[in-house]
C-alpha cells in the first residue's frame, strides 16, 4: 500500500512541475468597485519590463590575462584596454581607417620620420571609487588631465626591458631608440648611461599637450603603430604606488569611454560608462551604461545566450547547422570577416618539398571552397594569398582576381608531372615520405585529414599526418629540421600589410626565423619589395608592391599554401544595435540597446 | 597515536620535497617554454622575459630560488605589492612589519597575478563545489549501497546498481550539458553557468551569502559531479556489506537476539565502511582541488582548469603550485583516512 502511494506522490510531483512550467504568464487583478457588492476580475495587460542598460558579452574561457597596456598580448585583454584608454590615433573597427584619437591633429616632418602630435585638452583621468566614476586628483587637489607626459611615460615604460613587455617589439621595430633601450642590460650600466638610453627613445613631450615622436622609417604604418595599446598613456603615479597591482579595480585609472568597475578573476569583469569622457568622432561617449564580460567556453556561452543571459555569443561549430536551420536564431546569425589567415607552411629546404613544382602541386590541389563548405562551415573565404584583404596595403580579390593560388586540379597535375620529370620519377610512389604536422586539436585534425584526402585524390600522394602538443609543436616547427608541411594562423596586430607579409615571412620574421626553421626561405626580391612597400605612401602603388611580394610567396616560390581567411560566426540579440568589427575586438562605445 | 601522526607528518615533508624536485625538473625537461607563441618573440624580448622570471639562471639555482621563496619565512616592513614578492601568509606584527611566508611565484600567463592569488581566489570555489558534490555522493551512495546489499538480488538491488552503473558510465561531459539544456535553457529554473559566491570568504572558503542565490548555482554542477562519485560509493558499500554480513560475528549478533536494525547499523555497516572511507580520502582530495570538466561545462571559476592550462601554457610556477597543493590535500586526506580506520575498527591500532 505505502509503495503504491509513494509512486502516486512521485507522479503527482512530476505532473505539478510540468504544469507550473507551462503555465502562461497572465496577470489577473481583482478590482473592487465602490458601491457594488460583487468583485470584477480584470486581466491586466502586462507592462513590458524595461531593459536595464547593461550589455552582457563573453570574452572566452580563462581570466583576462592583464589590463596593463604595456603587457597585453591577446584579444580579451586588448578588448577591455581599448575601452579604458584611447591611443594617439584610433582605428575605425569597420573601415580599418586610422583616425585621430587622443591626438587632435599632427604634423609630419619633410623626411617623414618625425611626427608632432597635438593632444586634446581637458580629458581627466578617472577611477571607480566603489559608488561612481570620479576624477582623479593630484597631490594639490586639482584634477589630473591626460598629458603628453603620460604618453611619453607609457611608451618608455613599454620599451623599458625591466617591464619585460612582449609587444615591445612592435615599438622597438618602429620607434627610434626603443630597440636600443629594450635590448640593453640595464644592470650593467651607470645612471648616466641609463638616462641617455631613456632620453634616446623617440617620444618626447614638448609641453603638456604636444608630443614629438620619432620613427625609424618614413613608413605608412607609423600612425597605426603609435595608436596601439602599448603606446597608450599610462598613469605613472598609481603604477609607482601600487606596482603590478595597479590594474585591479579601485586602483585602476583610465580616461577612455569606460572605466573598470569590477573584476572577479576567472569569472567576470564589469566596465562602466565614464561620464567624463567627452566623446570624439572616432570614439563617442558611451550609450550603454554598463558592460559585463563573462569568461566562458564556447558551448556554455551559447547556452547562456539561448537562456537569454548573454546578448552576443559565438556559435560553436557543432551548433552551426542547427542555428542556420532555426527560424529565430538564423535571423540573429552574422558571419563577419576576421583579420586572420590559416595557412600551411613548407620547409623549403627539406626534400622532397624543396622542389617548387611539388609545393605548387600541393597548394593547387587544395579545394579551399570545399573545405570551407563541408568542414569549417563558417563561410570562410578561400585564401589566395596570405595578407587579409581589407588591411592597408593588402591586395583585394576585386582588384587582383587572379593573384596567388586557387584550386585547380589540372594545373596541380601538370606541376606534379613537372616535378616528377625533373626528378626522373615514373610513379608517385617513388616520392619520398612527406610529413604534415599540426598541433593537437580536433579542428586542425579535421582540416589536415580533409586536405590530405584531397592530395590523395588529385595527386595520388599519401602524406603522413601527425600531431604534437602545442608548445612542443612550436619548438619543432621553428628548428631547422621543421617538418615538411606544418600549419599556423596569423591574426593582425595592426591593420597593415607590413604586419602580415613582412613581419611573418621576411627573413627573421615570425614564421621564418633567422637561424632556420619555419619556411626556411629567403628571396632577395621579396625582401626588397616588402621594404619598398613599407616606405611607399601612395596606396595604389603600395598595394601593387605587396601583390608582387605575395605572388612570389604563394606562387613563384610557393613557400606557403594559404588556406582560408577567418570569419567570426556570432549571434546577436535583435535589441542590440552594434557595429561589426573587422579585427576581432569591438568598439563598444558605439553600441546601444533598444529599450 | 600522537607519535604516529608526527612520524607521518615528517614523511609528508620529505614526500613533498621529492615531489617538488621531480615536478620542477620535469617542467624544465618538457620541450617548449612559457614564451613560445604562435607569434614568435624576437630574441631580445625573450631575453627580457627570461631575465624577469630568472629563467636564464642554471637549473640548480632556479630550484634553490624556488625553495627559498616558498620555505623561508621573512619579516619585512614593506607591504607586498610586486607580483614577484607576494606571499600566501602575511601576518601583521608591529608598526608596519609583516611576517611573510610562502611565495609560490608569479603566473607567466596572467601577468598581474600570482599563484597565491589563484589559490586564494579559485581554490575556495572548487572547495565549495567539491564539498557539496561529495555530500551528495555520500548521501546517495551509502544508503543506495546498503539497500542493494541488504536486499541482494531483489528489485531494489537491481534498481540501485542500475543507477550506479548509469552514474559511472555517463560522464559529466555528457550529463552536464544535458542538465544545462533542460534546467538552464528550456525550463530556466537554474542559471546555466556561473557561481554565486566571490571573494572574500569567511575562513578562506565559506561564502558570505549562503542564500538561494548561492545554492541555485551549486545544485546542477554538484549533482553532475556527485552522481558519478555516488555510484562508486554505492557499489563499494554494497560489495563490502555483502562480505561483512556473512561474517561469524554478525551471526553471533543475530543469535544474541539483537534487532536487525542494530545488527546492520552497529555491527555490519561500521565494518563495511572501511573500503568506502579508503576511497573517500583520495576522492575528497581530487574533488575539492577542482575538477576541470565540471568547471568548464558550468563556467565555474575554480582551480581545476589551472591543473590543465598551466601545463599547456608551461606556466611553471602555476604547475608547481597546483601539484604541491594537490599533494598536500592527498597526503592529509589519507592521514585522516588512517585515523578513521582506528575508530571504525578497534582492532586497528597505530603504535
Amino acid at each position: 500500500m505505502s509503495k503504491k502511494w509513494s509512486l502516486v506522490a512521485i507522479v503527482a510531483v512530476l505532473a505539478a512541475l510540468v504544469v507550473t512550467s507551462c503555465k502562461p504568464q497572465v496577470q489577473t487583478v481583482v478590482v473592487t468597485v465602490p458601491g457594488k457588492t460583487e468583485q470584477i476580475v480584470v486581466t491586466a495587460t502586462p507592462v513590458p519590463p524595461t531593459r536595464p542598460n547593461i550589455l552582457r558579452l563573453n570574452l572566452g574561457p580563462g581570466d583576462v590575462p592583464t589590463l596593463d597596456p604595456a603587457l597585453a598580448t591577446d584579444t580579451s585583454s586588448v578588448q577591455v584596454i581599448d575601452m579604458l584608454t584611447v591611443g594617439l590615433t584610433r582605428l575605425d573597427e569597420v573601415t580599418l581607417e586610422i583616425l585621430p584619437g587622443m591626438a587632435e591633429n599632427w604634423e609630419i616632418s619633410p623626411d617623414g620620420t618625425v611626427y608632432t602630435f597635438k593632444l586634446r585638452q581637458g580629458i581627466p583621468w578617472v577611477r571607480w571609487n566603489g559608488q561612481e566614476v570620479e576624477q582623479v586628483l593630484d597631490d594639490e587637489g586639482n584634477p589630473r588631465f591626460v598629458t603628453a607626459h603620460d604618453f611619453e611615460y607609457g611608451i618608455k615604460r613599454t620599451c623599458n626591458p625591466e617591464t619585460a613587455s612582449d609587444y615591445a617589439y612592435v615599438l622597438a621595430f618602429a620607434l627610434k631608440g626603443c630597440g636600443e633601450l629594450n635590448s640593453a642590460d640595464l644592470g650593467a650600466l651607470s645612471d648616466e648611461e641609463k638616462q641617455a638610453l631613456f632620453d634616446g627613445v623617440g617620444a618626447k613631450a614638448l609641453d603638456d599637450y604636444t608630443l614629438q615622436v620619432t620613427f625609424n622609417e618614413p613608413a605608412a604604418y607609423n600612425l597605426n603603430i603609435i595608436g596601439m595599446w602599448v603606446a597608450h598613456a599610462m598613469p605613472k603615479w598609481i603604477i609607482e604606488e601600487k606596482g603590478d597591482r595597479w590594474t585591479e579595480p579601485g586602483f585602476n585609472q583610465s580616461y577612455g569611454p569606460y572605466a573598470l568597475k569590477e573584476w572577479v578573476h576567472d569569472s567576470y569583469l564589469v566596465i562602466v560608462k565614464n561620464p567624463f569622457w567627452p566623446g570624439i568622432p572616432s570614439s563617442p561617449q558611451a550609450s550603454i551604461e554598463e558592460i559585463k564580460f563573462t569568461m566562458l567556453d564556447a558551448s556554455p556561452a551559447f547556452a547562456e545566450y539561448e537562456a537569454g543571459n548573454l546578448d552576443v555569443a559565438g556559435v560553436p561549430l557543432p551548433d552551426i547547422d542547427r542555428v542556420k536551420a532555426d527560424p529565430v536564431l538564423s535571423k540573429e546569425l552574422v558571419i563577419a570577416p576576421l583579420a586572420c589567415t590559416y595557412y600551411y607552411g613548407f620547409n623549403t629546404k627539406k626534400p622532397p618539398v624543396d622542389n617548387v613544382h611539388l609545393r605548387r602541386a600541393l597548394s593547387l590541389a587544395i579545394d579551399r571552397q570545399g573545405l570551407s563548405d563541408n568542414v569549417l562551415k563558417g563561410g570562410q573565404p578561400p585564401a589566395q594569398w596570405f595578407c587579409r584583404p581589407g588591411m592597408a596595403g593588402c591586395p583585394t580579390p576585386e582588384k587582383y582576381p587572379d593573384l596567388g593560388v586557387k584550386y585547380d586540379p589540372e594545373k596541380a597535375k601538370a606541376e606534379l608531372k613537372a616535378y616528377m620529370d625533373e626528378m626522373g620519377y615514373t610513379d608517385v610512389s617513388q616520392i619520398p615520405e612527406i610529413i604534415l604536422m599540426f598541433n593537437t586539436s580536433e579542428a586542425h585534425r579535421k582540416i589536415a585529414e580533409a586536405i590530405s584526402a584531397m592530395w590523395k585524390e588529385t595527386l595520388g600522394i599519401q602524406v603522413t599526418v601527425t600531431n604534437q602538443e602545442w608548445k612542443v609543436y612550436l619548438k619543432t616547427i621553428r628548428t631547422a629540421d621543421a617538418p615538411h608541411i606544418w600549419r599556423l594562423g596569423w591574426c593582425m596586430d595592426y591593420p597593415d600589410a607590413n604586419n602580415w607579409t613582412r613581419e611573418v615571412f621576411a627573413k627573421g620574421g615570425s614564421s621564418n626565423p633567422a637561424d632556420g626553421g619555419g619556411i626556411n626561405w629567403e628571396n632577395p626580391v621579396f625582401e626588397e619589395l616588402v621594404v619598398k612597400a613599407a616606405r611607399e605612401m601612395d596606396p595604389v602603388k603600395r598595394m601593387d608592391l605587396y601583390a608582387q611580394a605575395e605572388q612570389i610567396l604563394v606562387w613563384e616560390d610557393a613557400a606557403i599554401a594559404p588556406i582560408y581567411w577567418y570569419t567570426r560566426v556570432t549571434v546577436t540579440k535583435p535589441y542590440v544595435n552594434r557595429t561589426l568589427s573587422q579585427h576581432g575586438h569591438e568598439m563598444l562605445e558605439k553600441w546601444s540597446l533598444q529599450p | 597515536m600522537g607519535r604516529y601522526i608526527a612520524r607521518r607528518f615528517l614523511w609528508t615533508l620529505l614526500v613533498l620535497l621529492v615531489l617538488s624536485f621531480v615536478t620542477f625538473a620535469l617542467t624544465r625537461a618538457v620541450p617548449g617554454g612559457p614564451f613560445d607563441r604562435e607569434k614568435s618573440l624576437p630574441p631580445e624580448i625573450l631575453k627580457n622575459l627570461e631575465a624577469r622570471y630568472h629563467l636564464d639562471e642554471p637549473f640548480g639555482k632556479q630550484y634553490l630560488r624556488y625553495l627559498n621563496d616558498v620555505l623561508i619565512p621573512r619579516i619585512t616592513a614593506r607591504k607586498p605589492t610586486p607580483v614577484l614578492e607576494e606571499y600566501l601568509i602575511n601576518i601583521k606584527l608591529w608598526n608596519g612589519y609583516y611576517f611573510r611566508w610562502m611565495n609560490l611565484g608569479p603566473s607567466y600567463s596572467s601577468r598581474s597575478r600570482t599563484v597565491n592569488d589563484i589559490i586564494r581566489e579559485q581554490l575556495p570555489v572548487s572547495f565549495q563545489l567539491g564539498v557539496a558534490a561529495l555530500t551528495i555522493a555520500v548521501l546517495i551512495g551509502i544508503p543506495m549501497g546498503i539497500l542493494a546489499g541488504l536486499k541482494q538480488n531483489t528489485v531494489w538491488d537491481y534498481l540501485g546498481m542500475s543507477i550506479a552503473i548509469f552514474g559511472v558510465s555517463v560522464p559529466v561531459i555528457a550529463l552536464g550539458p544535458i542538465l544545462v539544456w533542460i534546467f538552464g535553457v528550456m525550463l530556466k529554473w537554474l542559471p546555466p553557468t556561473g557561481w554565486g559566491a566571490k571573494p572574500p570568504y569567511i575562513l578562506f572558503f565559506i561564502p558570505r551569502d549562503l542564500s538561494w542565490n548561492f545554492w541555485r548555482y551549486v545544485i546542477m554542477p554538484a549533482f553532475a559531479l556527485g552522481l558519478g562519485q555516488s555510484a562508486i560509493i554505492a557499489r563499494l558499500t554494497r560489495a563490502s556489506l555483502l562480505q561483512v554480513i556473512r561474517e561469524d560475528y554478525i551471526r553471533t549478533a543475530r543469535a544474541k537476539g539483537l534487532p536487525e536494525r542494530i545488527v546492520v547499523l552497529r555491527h555490519a555497516l561500521r565494518n563495511s565502511l572501511i573500503p568506502v572511507v579508503t576511497v573517500l580520502g583520495p576522492m575528497f582530495a581530487a574533488v575539492v582541488t577542482g575538477t576541470f570538466v565540471t568547471e568548464q561545462i558550468f563556467g565555474i571559476p575554480g582551480l581545476g582548469k589551472y591543473f590543465i592550462v598551466s601545463v599547456t601554457n608551461r606556466d611553471y610556477p602555476v604547475i608547481m603550485g597546483t601539484i604541491l597543493l594537490y599533494a598536500i590535500f592527498l597526503v592529509l586526506a589519507n592521514l585522516v583516512v588512517d585515523i578513521t580506520y582506528a575508530w571504525l575498527d578497534p582492532r586497528i591500532r597505530y603504535e
